[in-house]
């Protein structure tokens, strides 16, 4: 499959579509669409940007591209984290930062409409206005758009107990890489008519369609949340409670996990001190529920139970004000790291959570044989791990090689241990590569002809989550 | 060393609304929280303990709902809790407040320094700490960034060295105990609560102590006592005047060292 570069007719033919101050041709302005939250080296600016504001309007986008052959990358905020939203091939990246709207929100139903590229912290504050709550919980909530937590099934702290973005998706309309719109699902809680294809769309990376409107289902906001803040002395220690913890405790919202490296370029990255910042291991375990006295007696087990197996001391966040600042210091790891790196990769492993203390000493063996270090933190909670090998004063010709050895060493011990390679971070194209290491033939080969079959032209998002070439 | 810290329960909120009738603050349905900028006050006041021994009280004064900001300081590790409260207190202006913490600070006994916060987030006006230590006759040191050297001596006549921040730089001031001083965020790194501490101060007992308690007269508690008549509130507008330059570096360093200049910025 050969794709054909974007000529001046084009732009005049997209120019007609969405109208003459949403397409963006200066070379400067490509450059900032050119790249997410994905190392710099990975940065491929498209021909042309388009900036629709409907459905019909993306739908005549994916014509004019299937009739020329062009690619077509979506692109939310630039918030993810594999690059599903850099345009490797160049072509027309469909920013969809003009459809931001929240369409509505259906109190009875406990269900919100809204529109691709609405901000996920507003979408919450608006649906908690309204006495209801949206639980997923990510990282960037503040900048993310919830077009890409859908594309990219995001995940995010409190899945251990909600689920992920997919959990919570309910309807979808998007346009096909064909250029047809179609409702999925509804506001339906129970609907086996036909195969689940909002789910297939869900985590499809931007491959399968344009997502165009969501439909979220939503809950009620826990009116108790305590954040308690525990040290551990080593790493066996802490990984080894959390699976005990939930054998024992149901209510429990997050855990969280920053190891020592991470905390301390956290604090220096926040300008802020926390306690034992020298222990080899913090967890940071969420539990809520509706009523304080009950949730108060769950922390006090949670309690008993870490002081048992080793805390060094464990600290409460019981308000706005401490709370952000246990998990200010947490959401802001991977941007510390970065700024005090020349080179970082972000990493998403997720293991079987009985598996977690070999995955850490397999990491720590492999940190030291190639001679790299790899500050460790996430969602321990979820068996899902973000391991951050970091270059130090390497050149980047040397970490781009020796990088590329960790992670197969790595991703084969993830592998050894009945884990993956990403658990809510996407394939992208960073991870592509590596899909042969991690998914069975047959079901790559499933995964093609699906692709295939929505988009045969291959235009929309090529080289993302299936390994299908131009 | 005894040291009391004088504490704000606050809404808890980023956007005080104020009622366009009356010019005060809506406080109603907002849950409060303990004034995040008398965290630092609390957390000067452990550390000196920790290096000098002795006892440190927390005092505020609020309604009922107050004691969850004293049950706070309570779990970070202060000794004791005062919660002065009583509809007479209602409405008090700053100087009215005052009045009544300083009779507090008296009536609770001997003291040799009184810590507060840089202001509250609510009301925004600095002045209650420097009035509390104004009426209670002690010298009074805002701004306090750094606690370079205290020599309590038994009795109260000690001494303390601080550091206060000011617009031009630093203020090494020496002053007599007692003292009032006022801290800033520089000071240090308020502690989190320990669950131990948490739980414990759940259960702590808070000592009340209402206008009568104190000898205040009628006249001169909550509203009655408050000098202060709010004439009108209204936002300050907010304008930006923005000017981007689109210039090579070089001509562009010119353009915005040039704007710097023509405003006297440099």
């Amino acid at each position: 499959m050969r794709y054909n570069r974007v000529t001046p007719e084009i732009v005049e033919r997209l120019r007609r579509i969405v109208g003459d101050g949403y397409v963006i041709t200066s070379p400067g302005d490509l450059e900032r669409y050119g790249i997410d939250e994905i190392e710099e080296r990975y940065r491929r600016p498209p021909e042309v940007v388009v900036k629709p504001r409907t459905p019909e309007e993306i739908a005549a986008i994916m014509k004019l591209a299937n009739e020329y052959r062009i690619p077509v990358t979506p692109r939310g905020a630039g918030t993810g984290l594999s690059g599903g939203a850099v345009p490797i091939h160049g072509g027309i990246v469909v920013s969809l930062e003009r459809m931001n709207e929240i369409l509505e929100i259906d109190v009875d139903n406990m269900m919100v409409t809204v529109e691709p590229g609405v901000v996920l912290a507003d979408m919450m504050r608006a649906v908690e206005a309204k006495g209801l709550f949206y639980p997923v919980d990510v990282s960037t909530l503040e900048s993310c758009h919830v077009g890409g937590n859908v594309a990219e099934n995001a995940g995010g702290a409190r899945a251990v107990k909600y689920g992920v973005t997919g959990h919570w998706v309910y309807g979808l309309e998007i346009v096909t890489p064909t250029g047809k719109i179609v409702r999925l699902g509804g506001k339906r809680i129970k609907d086996v008519t036909g195969y689940n294809l909002v789910q297939l769309v869900v985590g499809s990376e931007g491959t399968l369609g344009i997502v165009t409107k969501i439909t979220f289902r939503l809950t009620i906001k826990p009116k108790c949340v305590l954040d308690l803040l525990v040290p551990f002395d080593t790493l066996d220690n802490a990984v080894a409670q959390v699976n005990k913890l939930f054998r024992e405790e149901h209510g429990l919202a997050a855990i969280e996990f920053m190891d020592d490296l991470s905390i301390r370029a956290a604090e220096r990255y926040c300008n802020t001190v926390l306690p034992h910042d020298d222990c080899e291991a913090h967890l940071l375990i969420q539990v809520d529920g509706m009523k304080e006295g009950e949730v108060w007696r769950a922390a006090e087990r949670v309690y008993h139970a870490v002081v048992e197996g080793g805390a060094k001391e464990v600290f409460v966040a019981d308000n706005r004000i401490t709370r952000e600042k246990l998990w200010r210091a947490r959401r802001n790891i991977a941007e510390a790291l970065k700024a005090l790196n020349n080179y970082i990769s972000v990493e998403d492993i997720v293991v079987p959570r009985s598996r977690i203390p070999e995955m850490a000493r397999r990491l720590r063996e492999l940190s030291r044989a190639h001679d790299i270090e790899v500050p460790l933190y996430g969602h321990i909670g979820d068996g899902n791990l973000h391991p951050t090998p970091v270059s130090g004063d390497r050149d980047e010709e040397t970490w781009v090689r020796d990088l590329e050895a960790f992670l197969v060493d790595m991703f084969k011990a993830v592998r050894e241990l009945g884990g993956n390679i990403t658990a809510e971070h996407g394939i992208g194209f960073k991870r592509v590569k590596y899909l042969p290491l991690a998914l069975d033939e047959v079901e790559i080969e499933l995964m093609k002809a699906i692709k295939r079959a929505w988009d045969p032209n291959g235009i929309l998002n090529p080289g993302k989550a299936v390994p299908l070439g131009p | 060393m005894r040291i009391v810290v004088l504490v704000k329960y606050v809404p808890d909120t980023d956007e005080i609304k104020i009622d366009p009738a009356t010019g005060t603050m809506v406080r109603e349905g907002i849950p409060g929280i303990i004034n995040p900028l008398d965290l630092y006050a609390v957390e000067e006041a452990l550390r000196l303990r920790e290096d000098y021994g002795g006892e440190t009280l927390a005092l505020s004064m609020g309604p009922l709902a107050a004691e969850g900001a004293l049950r706070e300081t309570l779990s970070m590790g202060v000794d004791r809790a005062v919660l002065l409260t009583d509809r007479r207190f209602a409405g008090s202006d700053t100087w009215a407040t005052a009045r009544a913490l300083s009779m507090a600070v008296r009536h609770l006994g001997d003291f040799d320094l009184v810590l507060c916060g840089e202001r509250a987030t609510d009301g925004e006006t600095g002045q209650v700490g420097p009035e509390v230590g104004a009426m209670l006759g002690i010298p009074v040191v805002t701004y306090v960034s750094r606690i370079e050297e205290v020599c309590p001596v038994e009795g109260g006549a000690g001494q303390i060295r601080c550091e206060r921040l000011t617009e031009e730089g630093y203020q090494l001031v020496e002053t007599a105990l007692p003292a009032l001083l006022t801290v800033v965020k520089e000071i240090n790194e308020p502690r989190l609560p320990t669950f131990r501490g948490k739980l414990a101060a759940r259960r702590a007992e808070i000592q009340h102590l209402t206008a009568d308690d104190l000898g205040l007269p009628s006249g001169e508690t909550g509203l009655q006592g408050s000098p202060t008549r709010v004439v009108k509130v209204f936002y300050p507008s907010l304008a930006r005047d923005t000017e981007m330059v689109y210039e090579p570096p070089e001509r562009a360093v010119e353009r915005i060292l040039a704007f710097l200049e023509e405003h006297s910025l440099t």
